[in-house]
């Protein structure tokens, strides 16, 4: 369990509507700091300018899916270590186990509840090893 | 095949003539010895009646004064002679067992010969001496008829008639050597010559009677044996012909299968070259037959599947392997490729040659491509509709939990119901998506080890909220701790609360709902109980299937797709579980869960 609380979120999701209610629930709810990055190819360079504790992925984007994100940072030392989560409508549960494999630290499902979103978030911060 | 078989069966081997052949052997002296005697006394009446006749000629000519009363006995010696003899033949005639007795009728027979005989040879000893020389003519021409006369009524059996002649031709010659006449002492003499001949006559026609019975013997059973292989060859005929209208019935039997067939059948030669085509392999592949039949198989494969099809062809003719429903991507006419599903039959021939392998075609593009947008419906039907039900759904929610502006009022009442209603129909979605992958097999499941304490935790969590809000308590009692279940962890919680918010929603307010666990031996049990109203009747067989719901007022009122329990049972047959239900004593019902239980938290 890491040391120190959960505090910054990235999250990389192309839905406006679900951009916003993502953020007013982690910001409202959850009293956590957010940045949201609309375009996956610009992700990566947020994240190192941001230092997030923890990023979130939507699995089905425009320009680059979730997953192909999520490989592309495995190969940049600087954000490599990041904490991932995967935010997804659809995916069979072996894709899942395949990422979480891969070294994904959960999967949440869509449509996410608001009100339990940052819980969720916690509980998989929590779970994750020193 | 057996009936093609059966007229090739050797008639060596047929029973029916094996037992004539042994019959033959075991009858023919018996029968022939019953046969014999039967004809001796078929002419015994003749002897019987002759020798009377005869017997009284000679008792009037022999009658003389001074030996009347000699003469007399004498005539009753014949009279006693006949009656006894006619009395023998009487009880012949009447016998069963002339075939099994036939010995002993013999027997009888030669004693009635002899005593016949001994009567008349005590008449040449008696009244030949005593009597003139006509009388004395009169009595060696009656002697003489007497013995030759015995020859065809006796000769059924020779020693039968050596014995009747002796007993009339020994007293003779005595009174004939020792009268002292060198006349009748030299006649004497040629008596037994007399003798010898007409036993020798006798032993000749013996022979002839028992070589014709024989012959009549072998007439008639070759007579049977001809019956009986013409009746065998008439069976076998019928049978042929039976066997050749039903070869010719199914081989337009076959023809029909394979012209009316919606598949592409074609007939290939062993070297790879196409001998026959039906009209649905016409059509599928656009060629006229007379395009096709002479030319190699591979002509309707698309190039790229070339190499892997005669990978395929030469097993099936080395091995004599047919090919089974293989998707080999064809080519019709026109360049259209086409997805067929071949089935490749070798016919083999009883010395194991490949006479010809029959294909089958079945073109499944139509088929695939259904399946393929099927997919892809079921795929974007999820992450379309899944992606505006996170805005609604998370957008409600954040309104109704007060975490942004405040609602109130009927603003708010209706907002909780824009939240319970987007909720429903997400879980709708969900539902339909789950009865999707079921059907079509591609359900997956990921098993863990798992607590029975941390997944009963997790499922009261989950629902505690919905019960509270039909105003019913959840209660959660775990009687085996430390037990572990092999499970999709996800699927177990999706079937608890299935279970769960059906007892939630049909539980009067202020009702427990309870969770329970049960140790059955190497199983544990979940229930989930309520005192809601139960299951009606008609209802129960069919709980399990799709879109099943009770057909009452409150069931409708619920909500609920009719796919919950239906996946549910789809879920614990995956996860080798159990799931049925039961009245609770007391009123409710009683949904249980049953799993194998693990040894260990280890895998």
């Amino acid at each position: 369990m890491p040391t120190r609380p959960l505090e910054k979120v990235l999250y990389v999701e192309d839905d406006e509507d679900i951009q916003r209610i993502a953020r007013m629930s982690l910001e409202r709810v959850g009293k956590l700091s957010v940045e949201i990055v609309t375009n996956s190819t610009e992700a990566i360079a947020r994240m190192k300018v941001f230092q997030p504790d923890l990023v979130m992925l939507d699995w089905m984007m425009p320009e680059m899916d979730g997953p192909t994100l999520f490989r592309k940072m495995h190969e940049d030392p600087e954000v490599a270590g990041l904490p991932v989560v995967f935010i997804t409508a659809k995916a069979s549960p072996r894709e899942l186990e395949e990422l979480v494999r891969l070294g994904a630290k959960g999967t949440i499902s869509k449509p996410f509840s608001p009100k339990d979103l940052p819980d969720q978030l916690r509980g998989l911060w929590a779970a994750i090893p020193d | 095949m057996d009936l093609v078989n059966a007229p090739q069966q050797s008639l060596r081997d047929d029973p029916n003539l094996a037992l004539i052949g042994k019959e033959r052997q075991q009858t023919d002296p018996r029968r022939i010895l019953a046969d014999r005697v039967e004809q001796l006394y078929d002419q015994l009446w003749i002897a019987i009646v002759a020798g009377f006749v005869v017997g009284s000629i000679a008792t009037f000519e022999l009658w003389e004064p001074g030996f009347r009363g000699l003469v007399l006995f004498w005539w009753a010696l014949v009279s006693l002679m006949s009656v006894a003899s006619a009395a023998l033949l009487l009880r012949y005639r009447k016998s069963r067992n002339k075939l099994a007795e036939a010995d002993r009728w013999l027997r009888w027979l030669g004693l009635s010969a002899l005593a016949i005989g001994s009567v008349w040879g005590f008449a040449s000893a008696v009244f030949f001496p005593s009597h003139t020389d006509e009388q004395q003519v009169f009595l060696a021409f009656l002697i003489t008829g007497v013995v030759t006369g015995g020859v065809p009524l006796f000769s059924g059996s020779w020693p039968i008639y050596a014995l009747f002649a002796a007993s009339i031709l020994l007293p003779f010659a005595y009174v004939l050597v020792n009268f002292g006449n060198p006349l009748f002492t030299e006649l004497a003499a040629l008596v037994p010559v007399f003798y010898a001949v007409n036993v020798a006559v006798a032993y000749r026609l013996s022979q002839v009677f028992v070589t014709g019975y024989r012959l009549r013997y072998a007439y008639g059973e070759l007579t049977e044996d001809y019956r009986t292989l013409n009746k065998r060859l008439n069976e076998q005929l019928v049978e042929l012909q039976e066997a050749s209208r039903q070869v010719e019935e199914s081989g337009r039997k076959l023809a029909l299968f394979a012209d009316r067939a919606p598949i592409a059948v074609t007939e290939i030669a062993a070297d790879g070259h196409i001998q026959q085509v039906n009209p649905a392999a016409e059509i599928l592949f656009g060629y006229a037959p007379a395009e096709l039949i002479g030319k190699p198989f591979s002509i309707l494969l698309a190039p790229e599947a070339r190499a892997e099809f005669d990978r395929h062809w030469r097993t099936l003719i080395d091995a004599h392997k047919p090919l089974l429903a293989e998707l080999i991507t064809s080519l019709r006419r026109d360049g259209l490729e086409l997805s067929c599903e071949w089935t490749l039959t070798p016919l083999v021939n009883g010395d194991g040659r490949i006479l010809s392998v029959v294909a089958q075609g079945r073109d499944l593009s139509s088929q695939l491509e259904a399946e393929r947008l099927k997919k892809e419906f079921t795929s974007t039907l999820s992450h379309e509709l899944r992606t505006p039900l996170t805005s609604i759904i998370g957008s409600l929610q954040l309104i109704n939990s007060g975490v942004v502006d405040k609602v109130e009022g009927e603003a708010l009442q209706l907002t909780v119901i824009a939240e319970r209603n987007g909720q429903r129909l997400l879980d709708l979605i969900n539902d339909l998506l789950d009865i999707e992958k079921i059907r079509s097999g591609k359900f997956d499941i990921v098993p863990e080890m798992i607590a029975v304490d941390a997944l009963l935790e997790e499922a009261q969590l989950l629902n505690r909220a919905f019960a509270e809000r039909y105003n019913v308590r959840l209660l959660t009692r775990n009687e085996c701790a430390e037990t572990y279940i092999y499970a999709d962890r996800k699927r177990m919680l999706q079937v608890l609360t299935n279970l769960i918010s059906n007892a939630s929603k049909f539980s009067p307010a202020g009702e427990c709902v309870e969770m329970l666990t049960e140790d059955r031996g190497k199983r544990i049990r979940i229930r989930v109980q309520d005192r809601g109203p139960g299951i009606p009747e008609d209802f129960r067989a069919k709980i399990f299937t799709r879109f099943s719901q009770a057909e009452t007022t409150a069931a409708r009122q619920k909500g609920g797709t009719g796919l919950g329990l239906a996946i549910c049972k789809h879920l614990m047959e995956l996860m080798d579980g159990q799931i049925d239900f039961q009245d609770r004593p007391g009123g409710g019902s009683v949904f249980w869960i049953e799993m194998p239980k693990q040894l260990s938290s280890r895998d």
